[in-house]
């Protein structure tokens, strides 16, 4: 009996040899196995249960009740939703530019390699190396009405009495301030990859045929940047929809207020989770924003063509 | 030949038996932690102890469970979840929507109705004797009530006040004679108060539980309350335009600020205690709060003044024990909850006297509490509160979130958005009507 055991278990059968091609095949699902087992477990089986329990009434205490799409024709009747989604695009519509403007302006800045450059590029990064939170509370001092940094000097070119975070026409645009600041550093470092890729030798071209700094610029840095600037534009468009770092910012420094001027989406969306514990309609809420952003990603790809661009 | 880069001795068959191997020990290594870390104690969820940053409030919490540990055999263990966490975090609310609860934790009146309606607060009467349920005034325990029947036993009264600092009032000329006892005066005070780095008087501005609770008193002033005896809306009433209108005109005059320093309205010390205001809507945790941590700036403080015509009242806020219906053993939780606050046993009323003058300084939920409290109720600035304060004091209104939202947008709207209070009052009782109507749940107090 071992000698047969052994026999089979040395000689395999030729029908089960695996060819190297499918051999690398095999290995290769195994090495992408444990990102994708992950991204469906954390990423995909959450976002197939949240879209299911969008149909149900879910109090947060156990109890469901199916409703079929009444979570969803809710939203068309809710105020507080259409104001937050207002809020949303709006802080989308001041954020996306703003970053793009910085994160460029930054980048051209610092770009030549020095020391002084160095620390510069280290000082614009430091932010993102600060809690949220700290950033939040920093700013809060800055713009605290009468007393803050940024109070007194506004007093001090005659706009006195200006109040950043309690009058509801400044709120959002003093929290998307602070967004973008804590933001730029990151934004400056993806230019800064995107523009040395740009060869020399086409700036040194157009100095010859006597181009200004100007006609550079626009003829052959931002043509040559466009598929880092399609990554800053949909990454920076995402982080504005689905509130990513703003979420924490907002949360201390506003709540929210003044009067609802900085509710931005995802915070209505917690809140209807884990305040009012509506878990169904906080699931609704939550599919409409992943639509909104595949709309997003999908304009920002038909537009660029897949992400790909002419010259490649 | 292809060259390999990886280490020598390394395959890609090693790595991937080495990945999978670790991958499997991660997997079940929370399951063997969970076979060996089983605990029948009953979990008791709150922001205190015994990881808490005050060490009284440790202390107290901690001797209380060795205490009722050292007797019974339902052991009780506590659970510290930081502050701001358990107040408006996801904890709480995605450990019941797993069915993973807390056996024991704490809630506040604005919090009880969506415990309560989801079905997780368990009936205490029955663990609570009589003479105890007759201990705890109307006013207090009415709010942890349904159908005569216990659900929430209060720790704590907190009733708000104003606190004033003398310099500023010094320094404008003012004396204790001058504290405001009208609407009017208030807001003439707050002006007379007010300078180029000060505030003359503050109001909560962040919206959220905390600021309507800070509300309610100028609304019931004047006579106004959110609801009829019949369950429609009272919004729409002069009481209650006159209490936004109050809020409004103190932000309008300069004299109140729309934003606030460190933690917010109920934060004296960054506020007050700083010199970023003069007079502050706080209640009695203020004292306590001064007392520890701005020792050197003089204060006083005054009950709220009142419109013409109108009648005294505050609001009592403060946290309350409750028990998890779907808990693992809910009638020992409520066992315990009665043993610790509210029985008739010395122990337990002394238990009560010491959360609020020891711990914390607060007003006791219990009428032996205050009695055997005695001189530490009576002295200094807790005499304010325990004589001109406290008679005046009105529980905490539960209201499901979906009334808490529509009172608190009605107050941003008005205070910092500028909006009509008469229109917004209006609109906002159409909401509550709205929402009033198909409501069935407990009884909105």
């Amino acid at each position: 009996m071992t000698n047969v055991a052994t026999s089979v278990a040395g000689a395999k059968p030729a029908a089960f040899r695996l060819t190297t091609r499918q051999r690398e095949a095999i290995a290769g699902y195994l090495f992408v196995a444990p990102d994708a087992i992950g991204l469906m477990l954390f990423i995909g089986l959450p976002m197939v249960l949240a879209l299911g329990i969008s149909v149900f009434e879910v109090d947060g205490f156990g109890g469901f009740r199916f409703v079929g799409a009444a979570n969803y024709i809710r939203m068309w009747n809710d105020p507080l939703f259409w104001q937050s989604l207002g809020v949303t695009v709006r802080f989308m519509v001041m954020l996306v530019p703003l970053l793009y403007v910085m994160g460029l302006g930054l980048a051209l800045l610092v770009q030549r390699t020095s020391k002084f450059n160095t620390v510069m590029r280290s000082m614009f990064f430091a932010p993102q190396m600060v809690s949220l939170v700290v950033v939040a509370l920093v700013w809060q001092l800055m713009v605290v009405d009468k007393l803050g940094v940024l109070t007194r000097f506004a007093a001090s070119i005659g706009l006195g009495g200006i109040s950043f975070l309690g009058d509801p026409n400044i709120a959002l645009f003093t929290v998307t301030l602070a967004a973008v600041w804590f933001l730029m550093g990151f934004y400056m470092l993806i230019f800064l990859g995107g523009l040395q890729d740009i060869p020399r030798e086409l700036y040194e071209a157009a100095r010859i045929d006597g181009a200004s700094s100007t006609q550079s610029f626009f003829s052959i840095t931002l043509p040559l940047l466009r598929p880092t600037s399609f990554f800053v534009l949909l990454t920076s468009s995402v982080a504005a929809v689905t509130g990513a770092q703003a979420f924490d910012l907002i949360y201390v420094m506003t709540r929210g207020g003044p009067a609802n001027s900085t509710a931005l989406l995802i915070s209505y969306i917690y809140a209807q989770a884990f305040q009012y514990s509506a878990f169904g309609y906080a699931a609704a809420l939550a599919a409409l924003l992943v639509v909104l952003l595949m709309v997003i990603t999908v304009f920002f790809f038909v537009v660029t063509k897949g992400g790909r661009f002419d010259y490649e | 030949m292809i060259k390999s880069n990886m280490p020598a001795g390394w395959s890609r068959r090693s790595i991937l038996k080495g990945g999978t191997a670790l991958a499997a020990a991660g997997l079940t290594m929370p399951l063997v932690g969970k076979a060996f870390g089983q605990d029948n104690a009953l979990s008791f969820w709150q922001f205190y102890a015994p990881d808490g940053e005050v060490k009284p409030q440790v202390e107290w919490f901690v001797k209380m469970v060795n205490d009722w540990n050292a007797a019974q055999p339902d052991q009780v263990k506590l659970e510290y979840v930081v502050g701001s966490e358990y107040i408006s975090g996801t904890k709480l609310a995605t450990s019941f929507a797993s069915g993973q609860g807390p056996d024991i934790f704490i809630i506040s009146p604005g919090d009880f109705l969506r415990y309560y309606n989801g079905g997780v607060l368990h009936d205490l009467t029955p663990s609570i004797e009589e003479a105890a349920r007759a201990d705890f005034p109307e006013s207090v325990i009415a709010n942890r009530m349904v159908d005569g029947k216990i659900f929430g036993v209060p720790m704590e009264v907190e009733p708000m006040a104003f606190y004033y600092s003398v310099k500023a009032f010094e320094d404008a000329g003012l004396n204790e004679n001058d504290v405001p006892q009208t609407w009017d005066q208030l807001l003439e005070v707050g002006k007379k108060l007010t300078t180029a780095e000060r505030y003359g008087v503050l109001f909560e501005t962040n919206p959220g539980y905390y600021q309507n609770f800070t509300w309610y008193p100028f609304m019931w002033q004047g006579g106004g309350e959110f609801q009829t005896a019949d369950g429609k809306s009272a919004f729409d009433s002069p009481a209650t335009v006159a209490a936004l209108k109050l809020w409004q005109e103190a932000v309008n005059s300069g004299a109140a600020p729309r934003q606030m320093l460190g933690g917010g309205g109920g934060d004296i010390v960054a506020n007050l205690g700083s010199g970023y205001c003069a007079m502050q809507n706080v209640g009695i945790w203020g004292i306590s709060a001064m007392d520890n941590n701005a020792p050197d700036v003089p204060y006083g403080i005054f009950k709220l003044p009142v419109p013409t015509g109108g009648k005294y009242v505050t609001v009592g806020g403060g946290w309350a024990f409750v028990a998890n219906a779907k808990g693992k053993n809910p009638e020992a939780a409520a066992k315990f909850i009665a043993w610790a606050l509210a029985s008739m046993a010395p122990d337990s009323v002394q238990r009560v006297v010491d959360w609020c003058t020891v711990a914390k300084s607060d007003m006791p939920p219990r009428n032996s509490a205050l009695t055997a409290g005695g001189e530490a109720f009576n002295k200094g600035k807790m005499g304010i509160f325990s004589k001109d304060i406290h008679p005046g004091t009105r529980a905490e209104p539960r209201v499901p979130p979906e009334v808490y939202k529509i009172i608190s947008d009605a107050i941003q709207a008005t205070q910092l958005g500028g909006a009509d209070p008469q229109a917004t009052a209006t609109a906002a009782s159409q909401q509550l009507d709205a929402f009033l109507e198909s409501y069935a749940g407990a009884p909105i107090l």
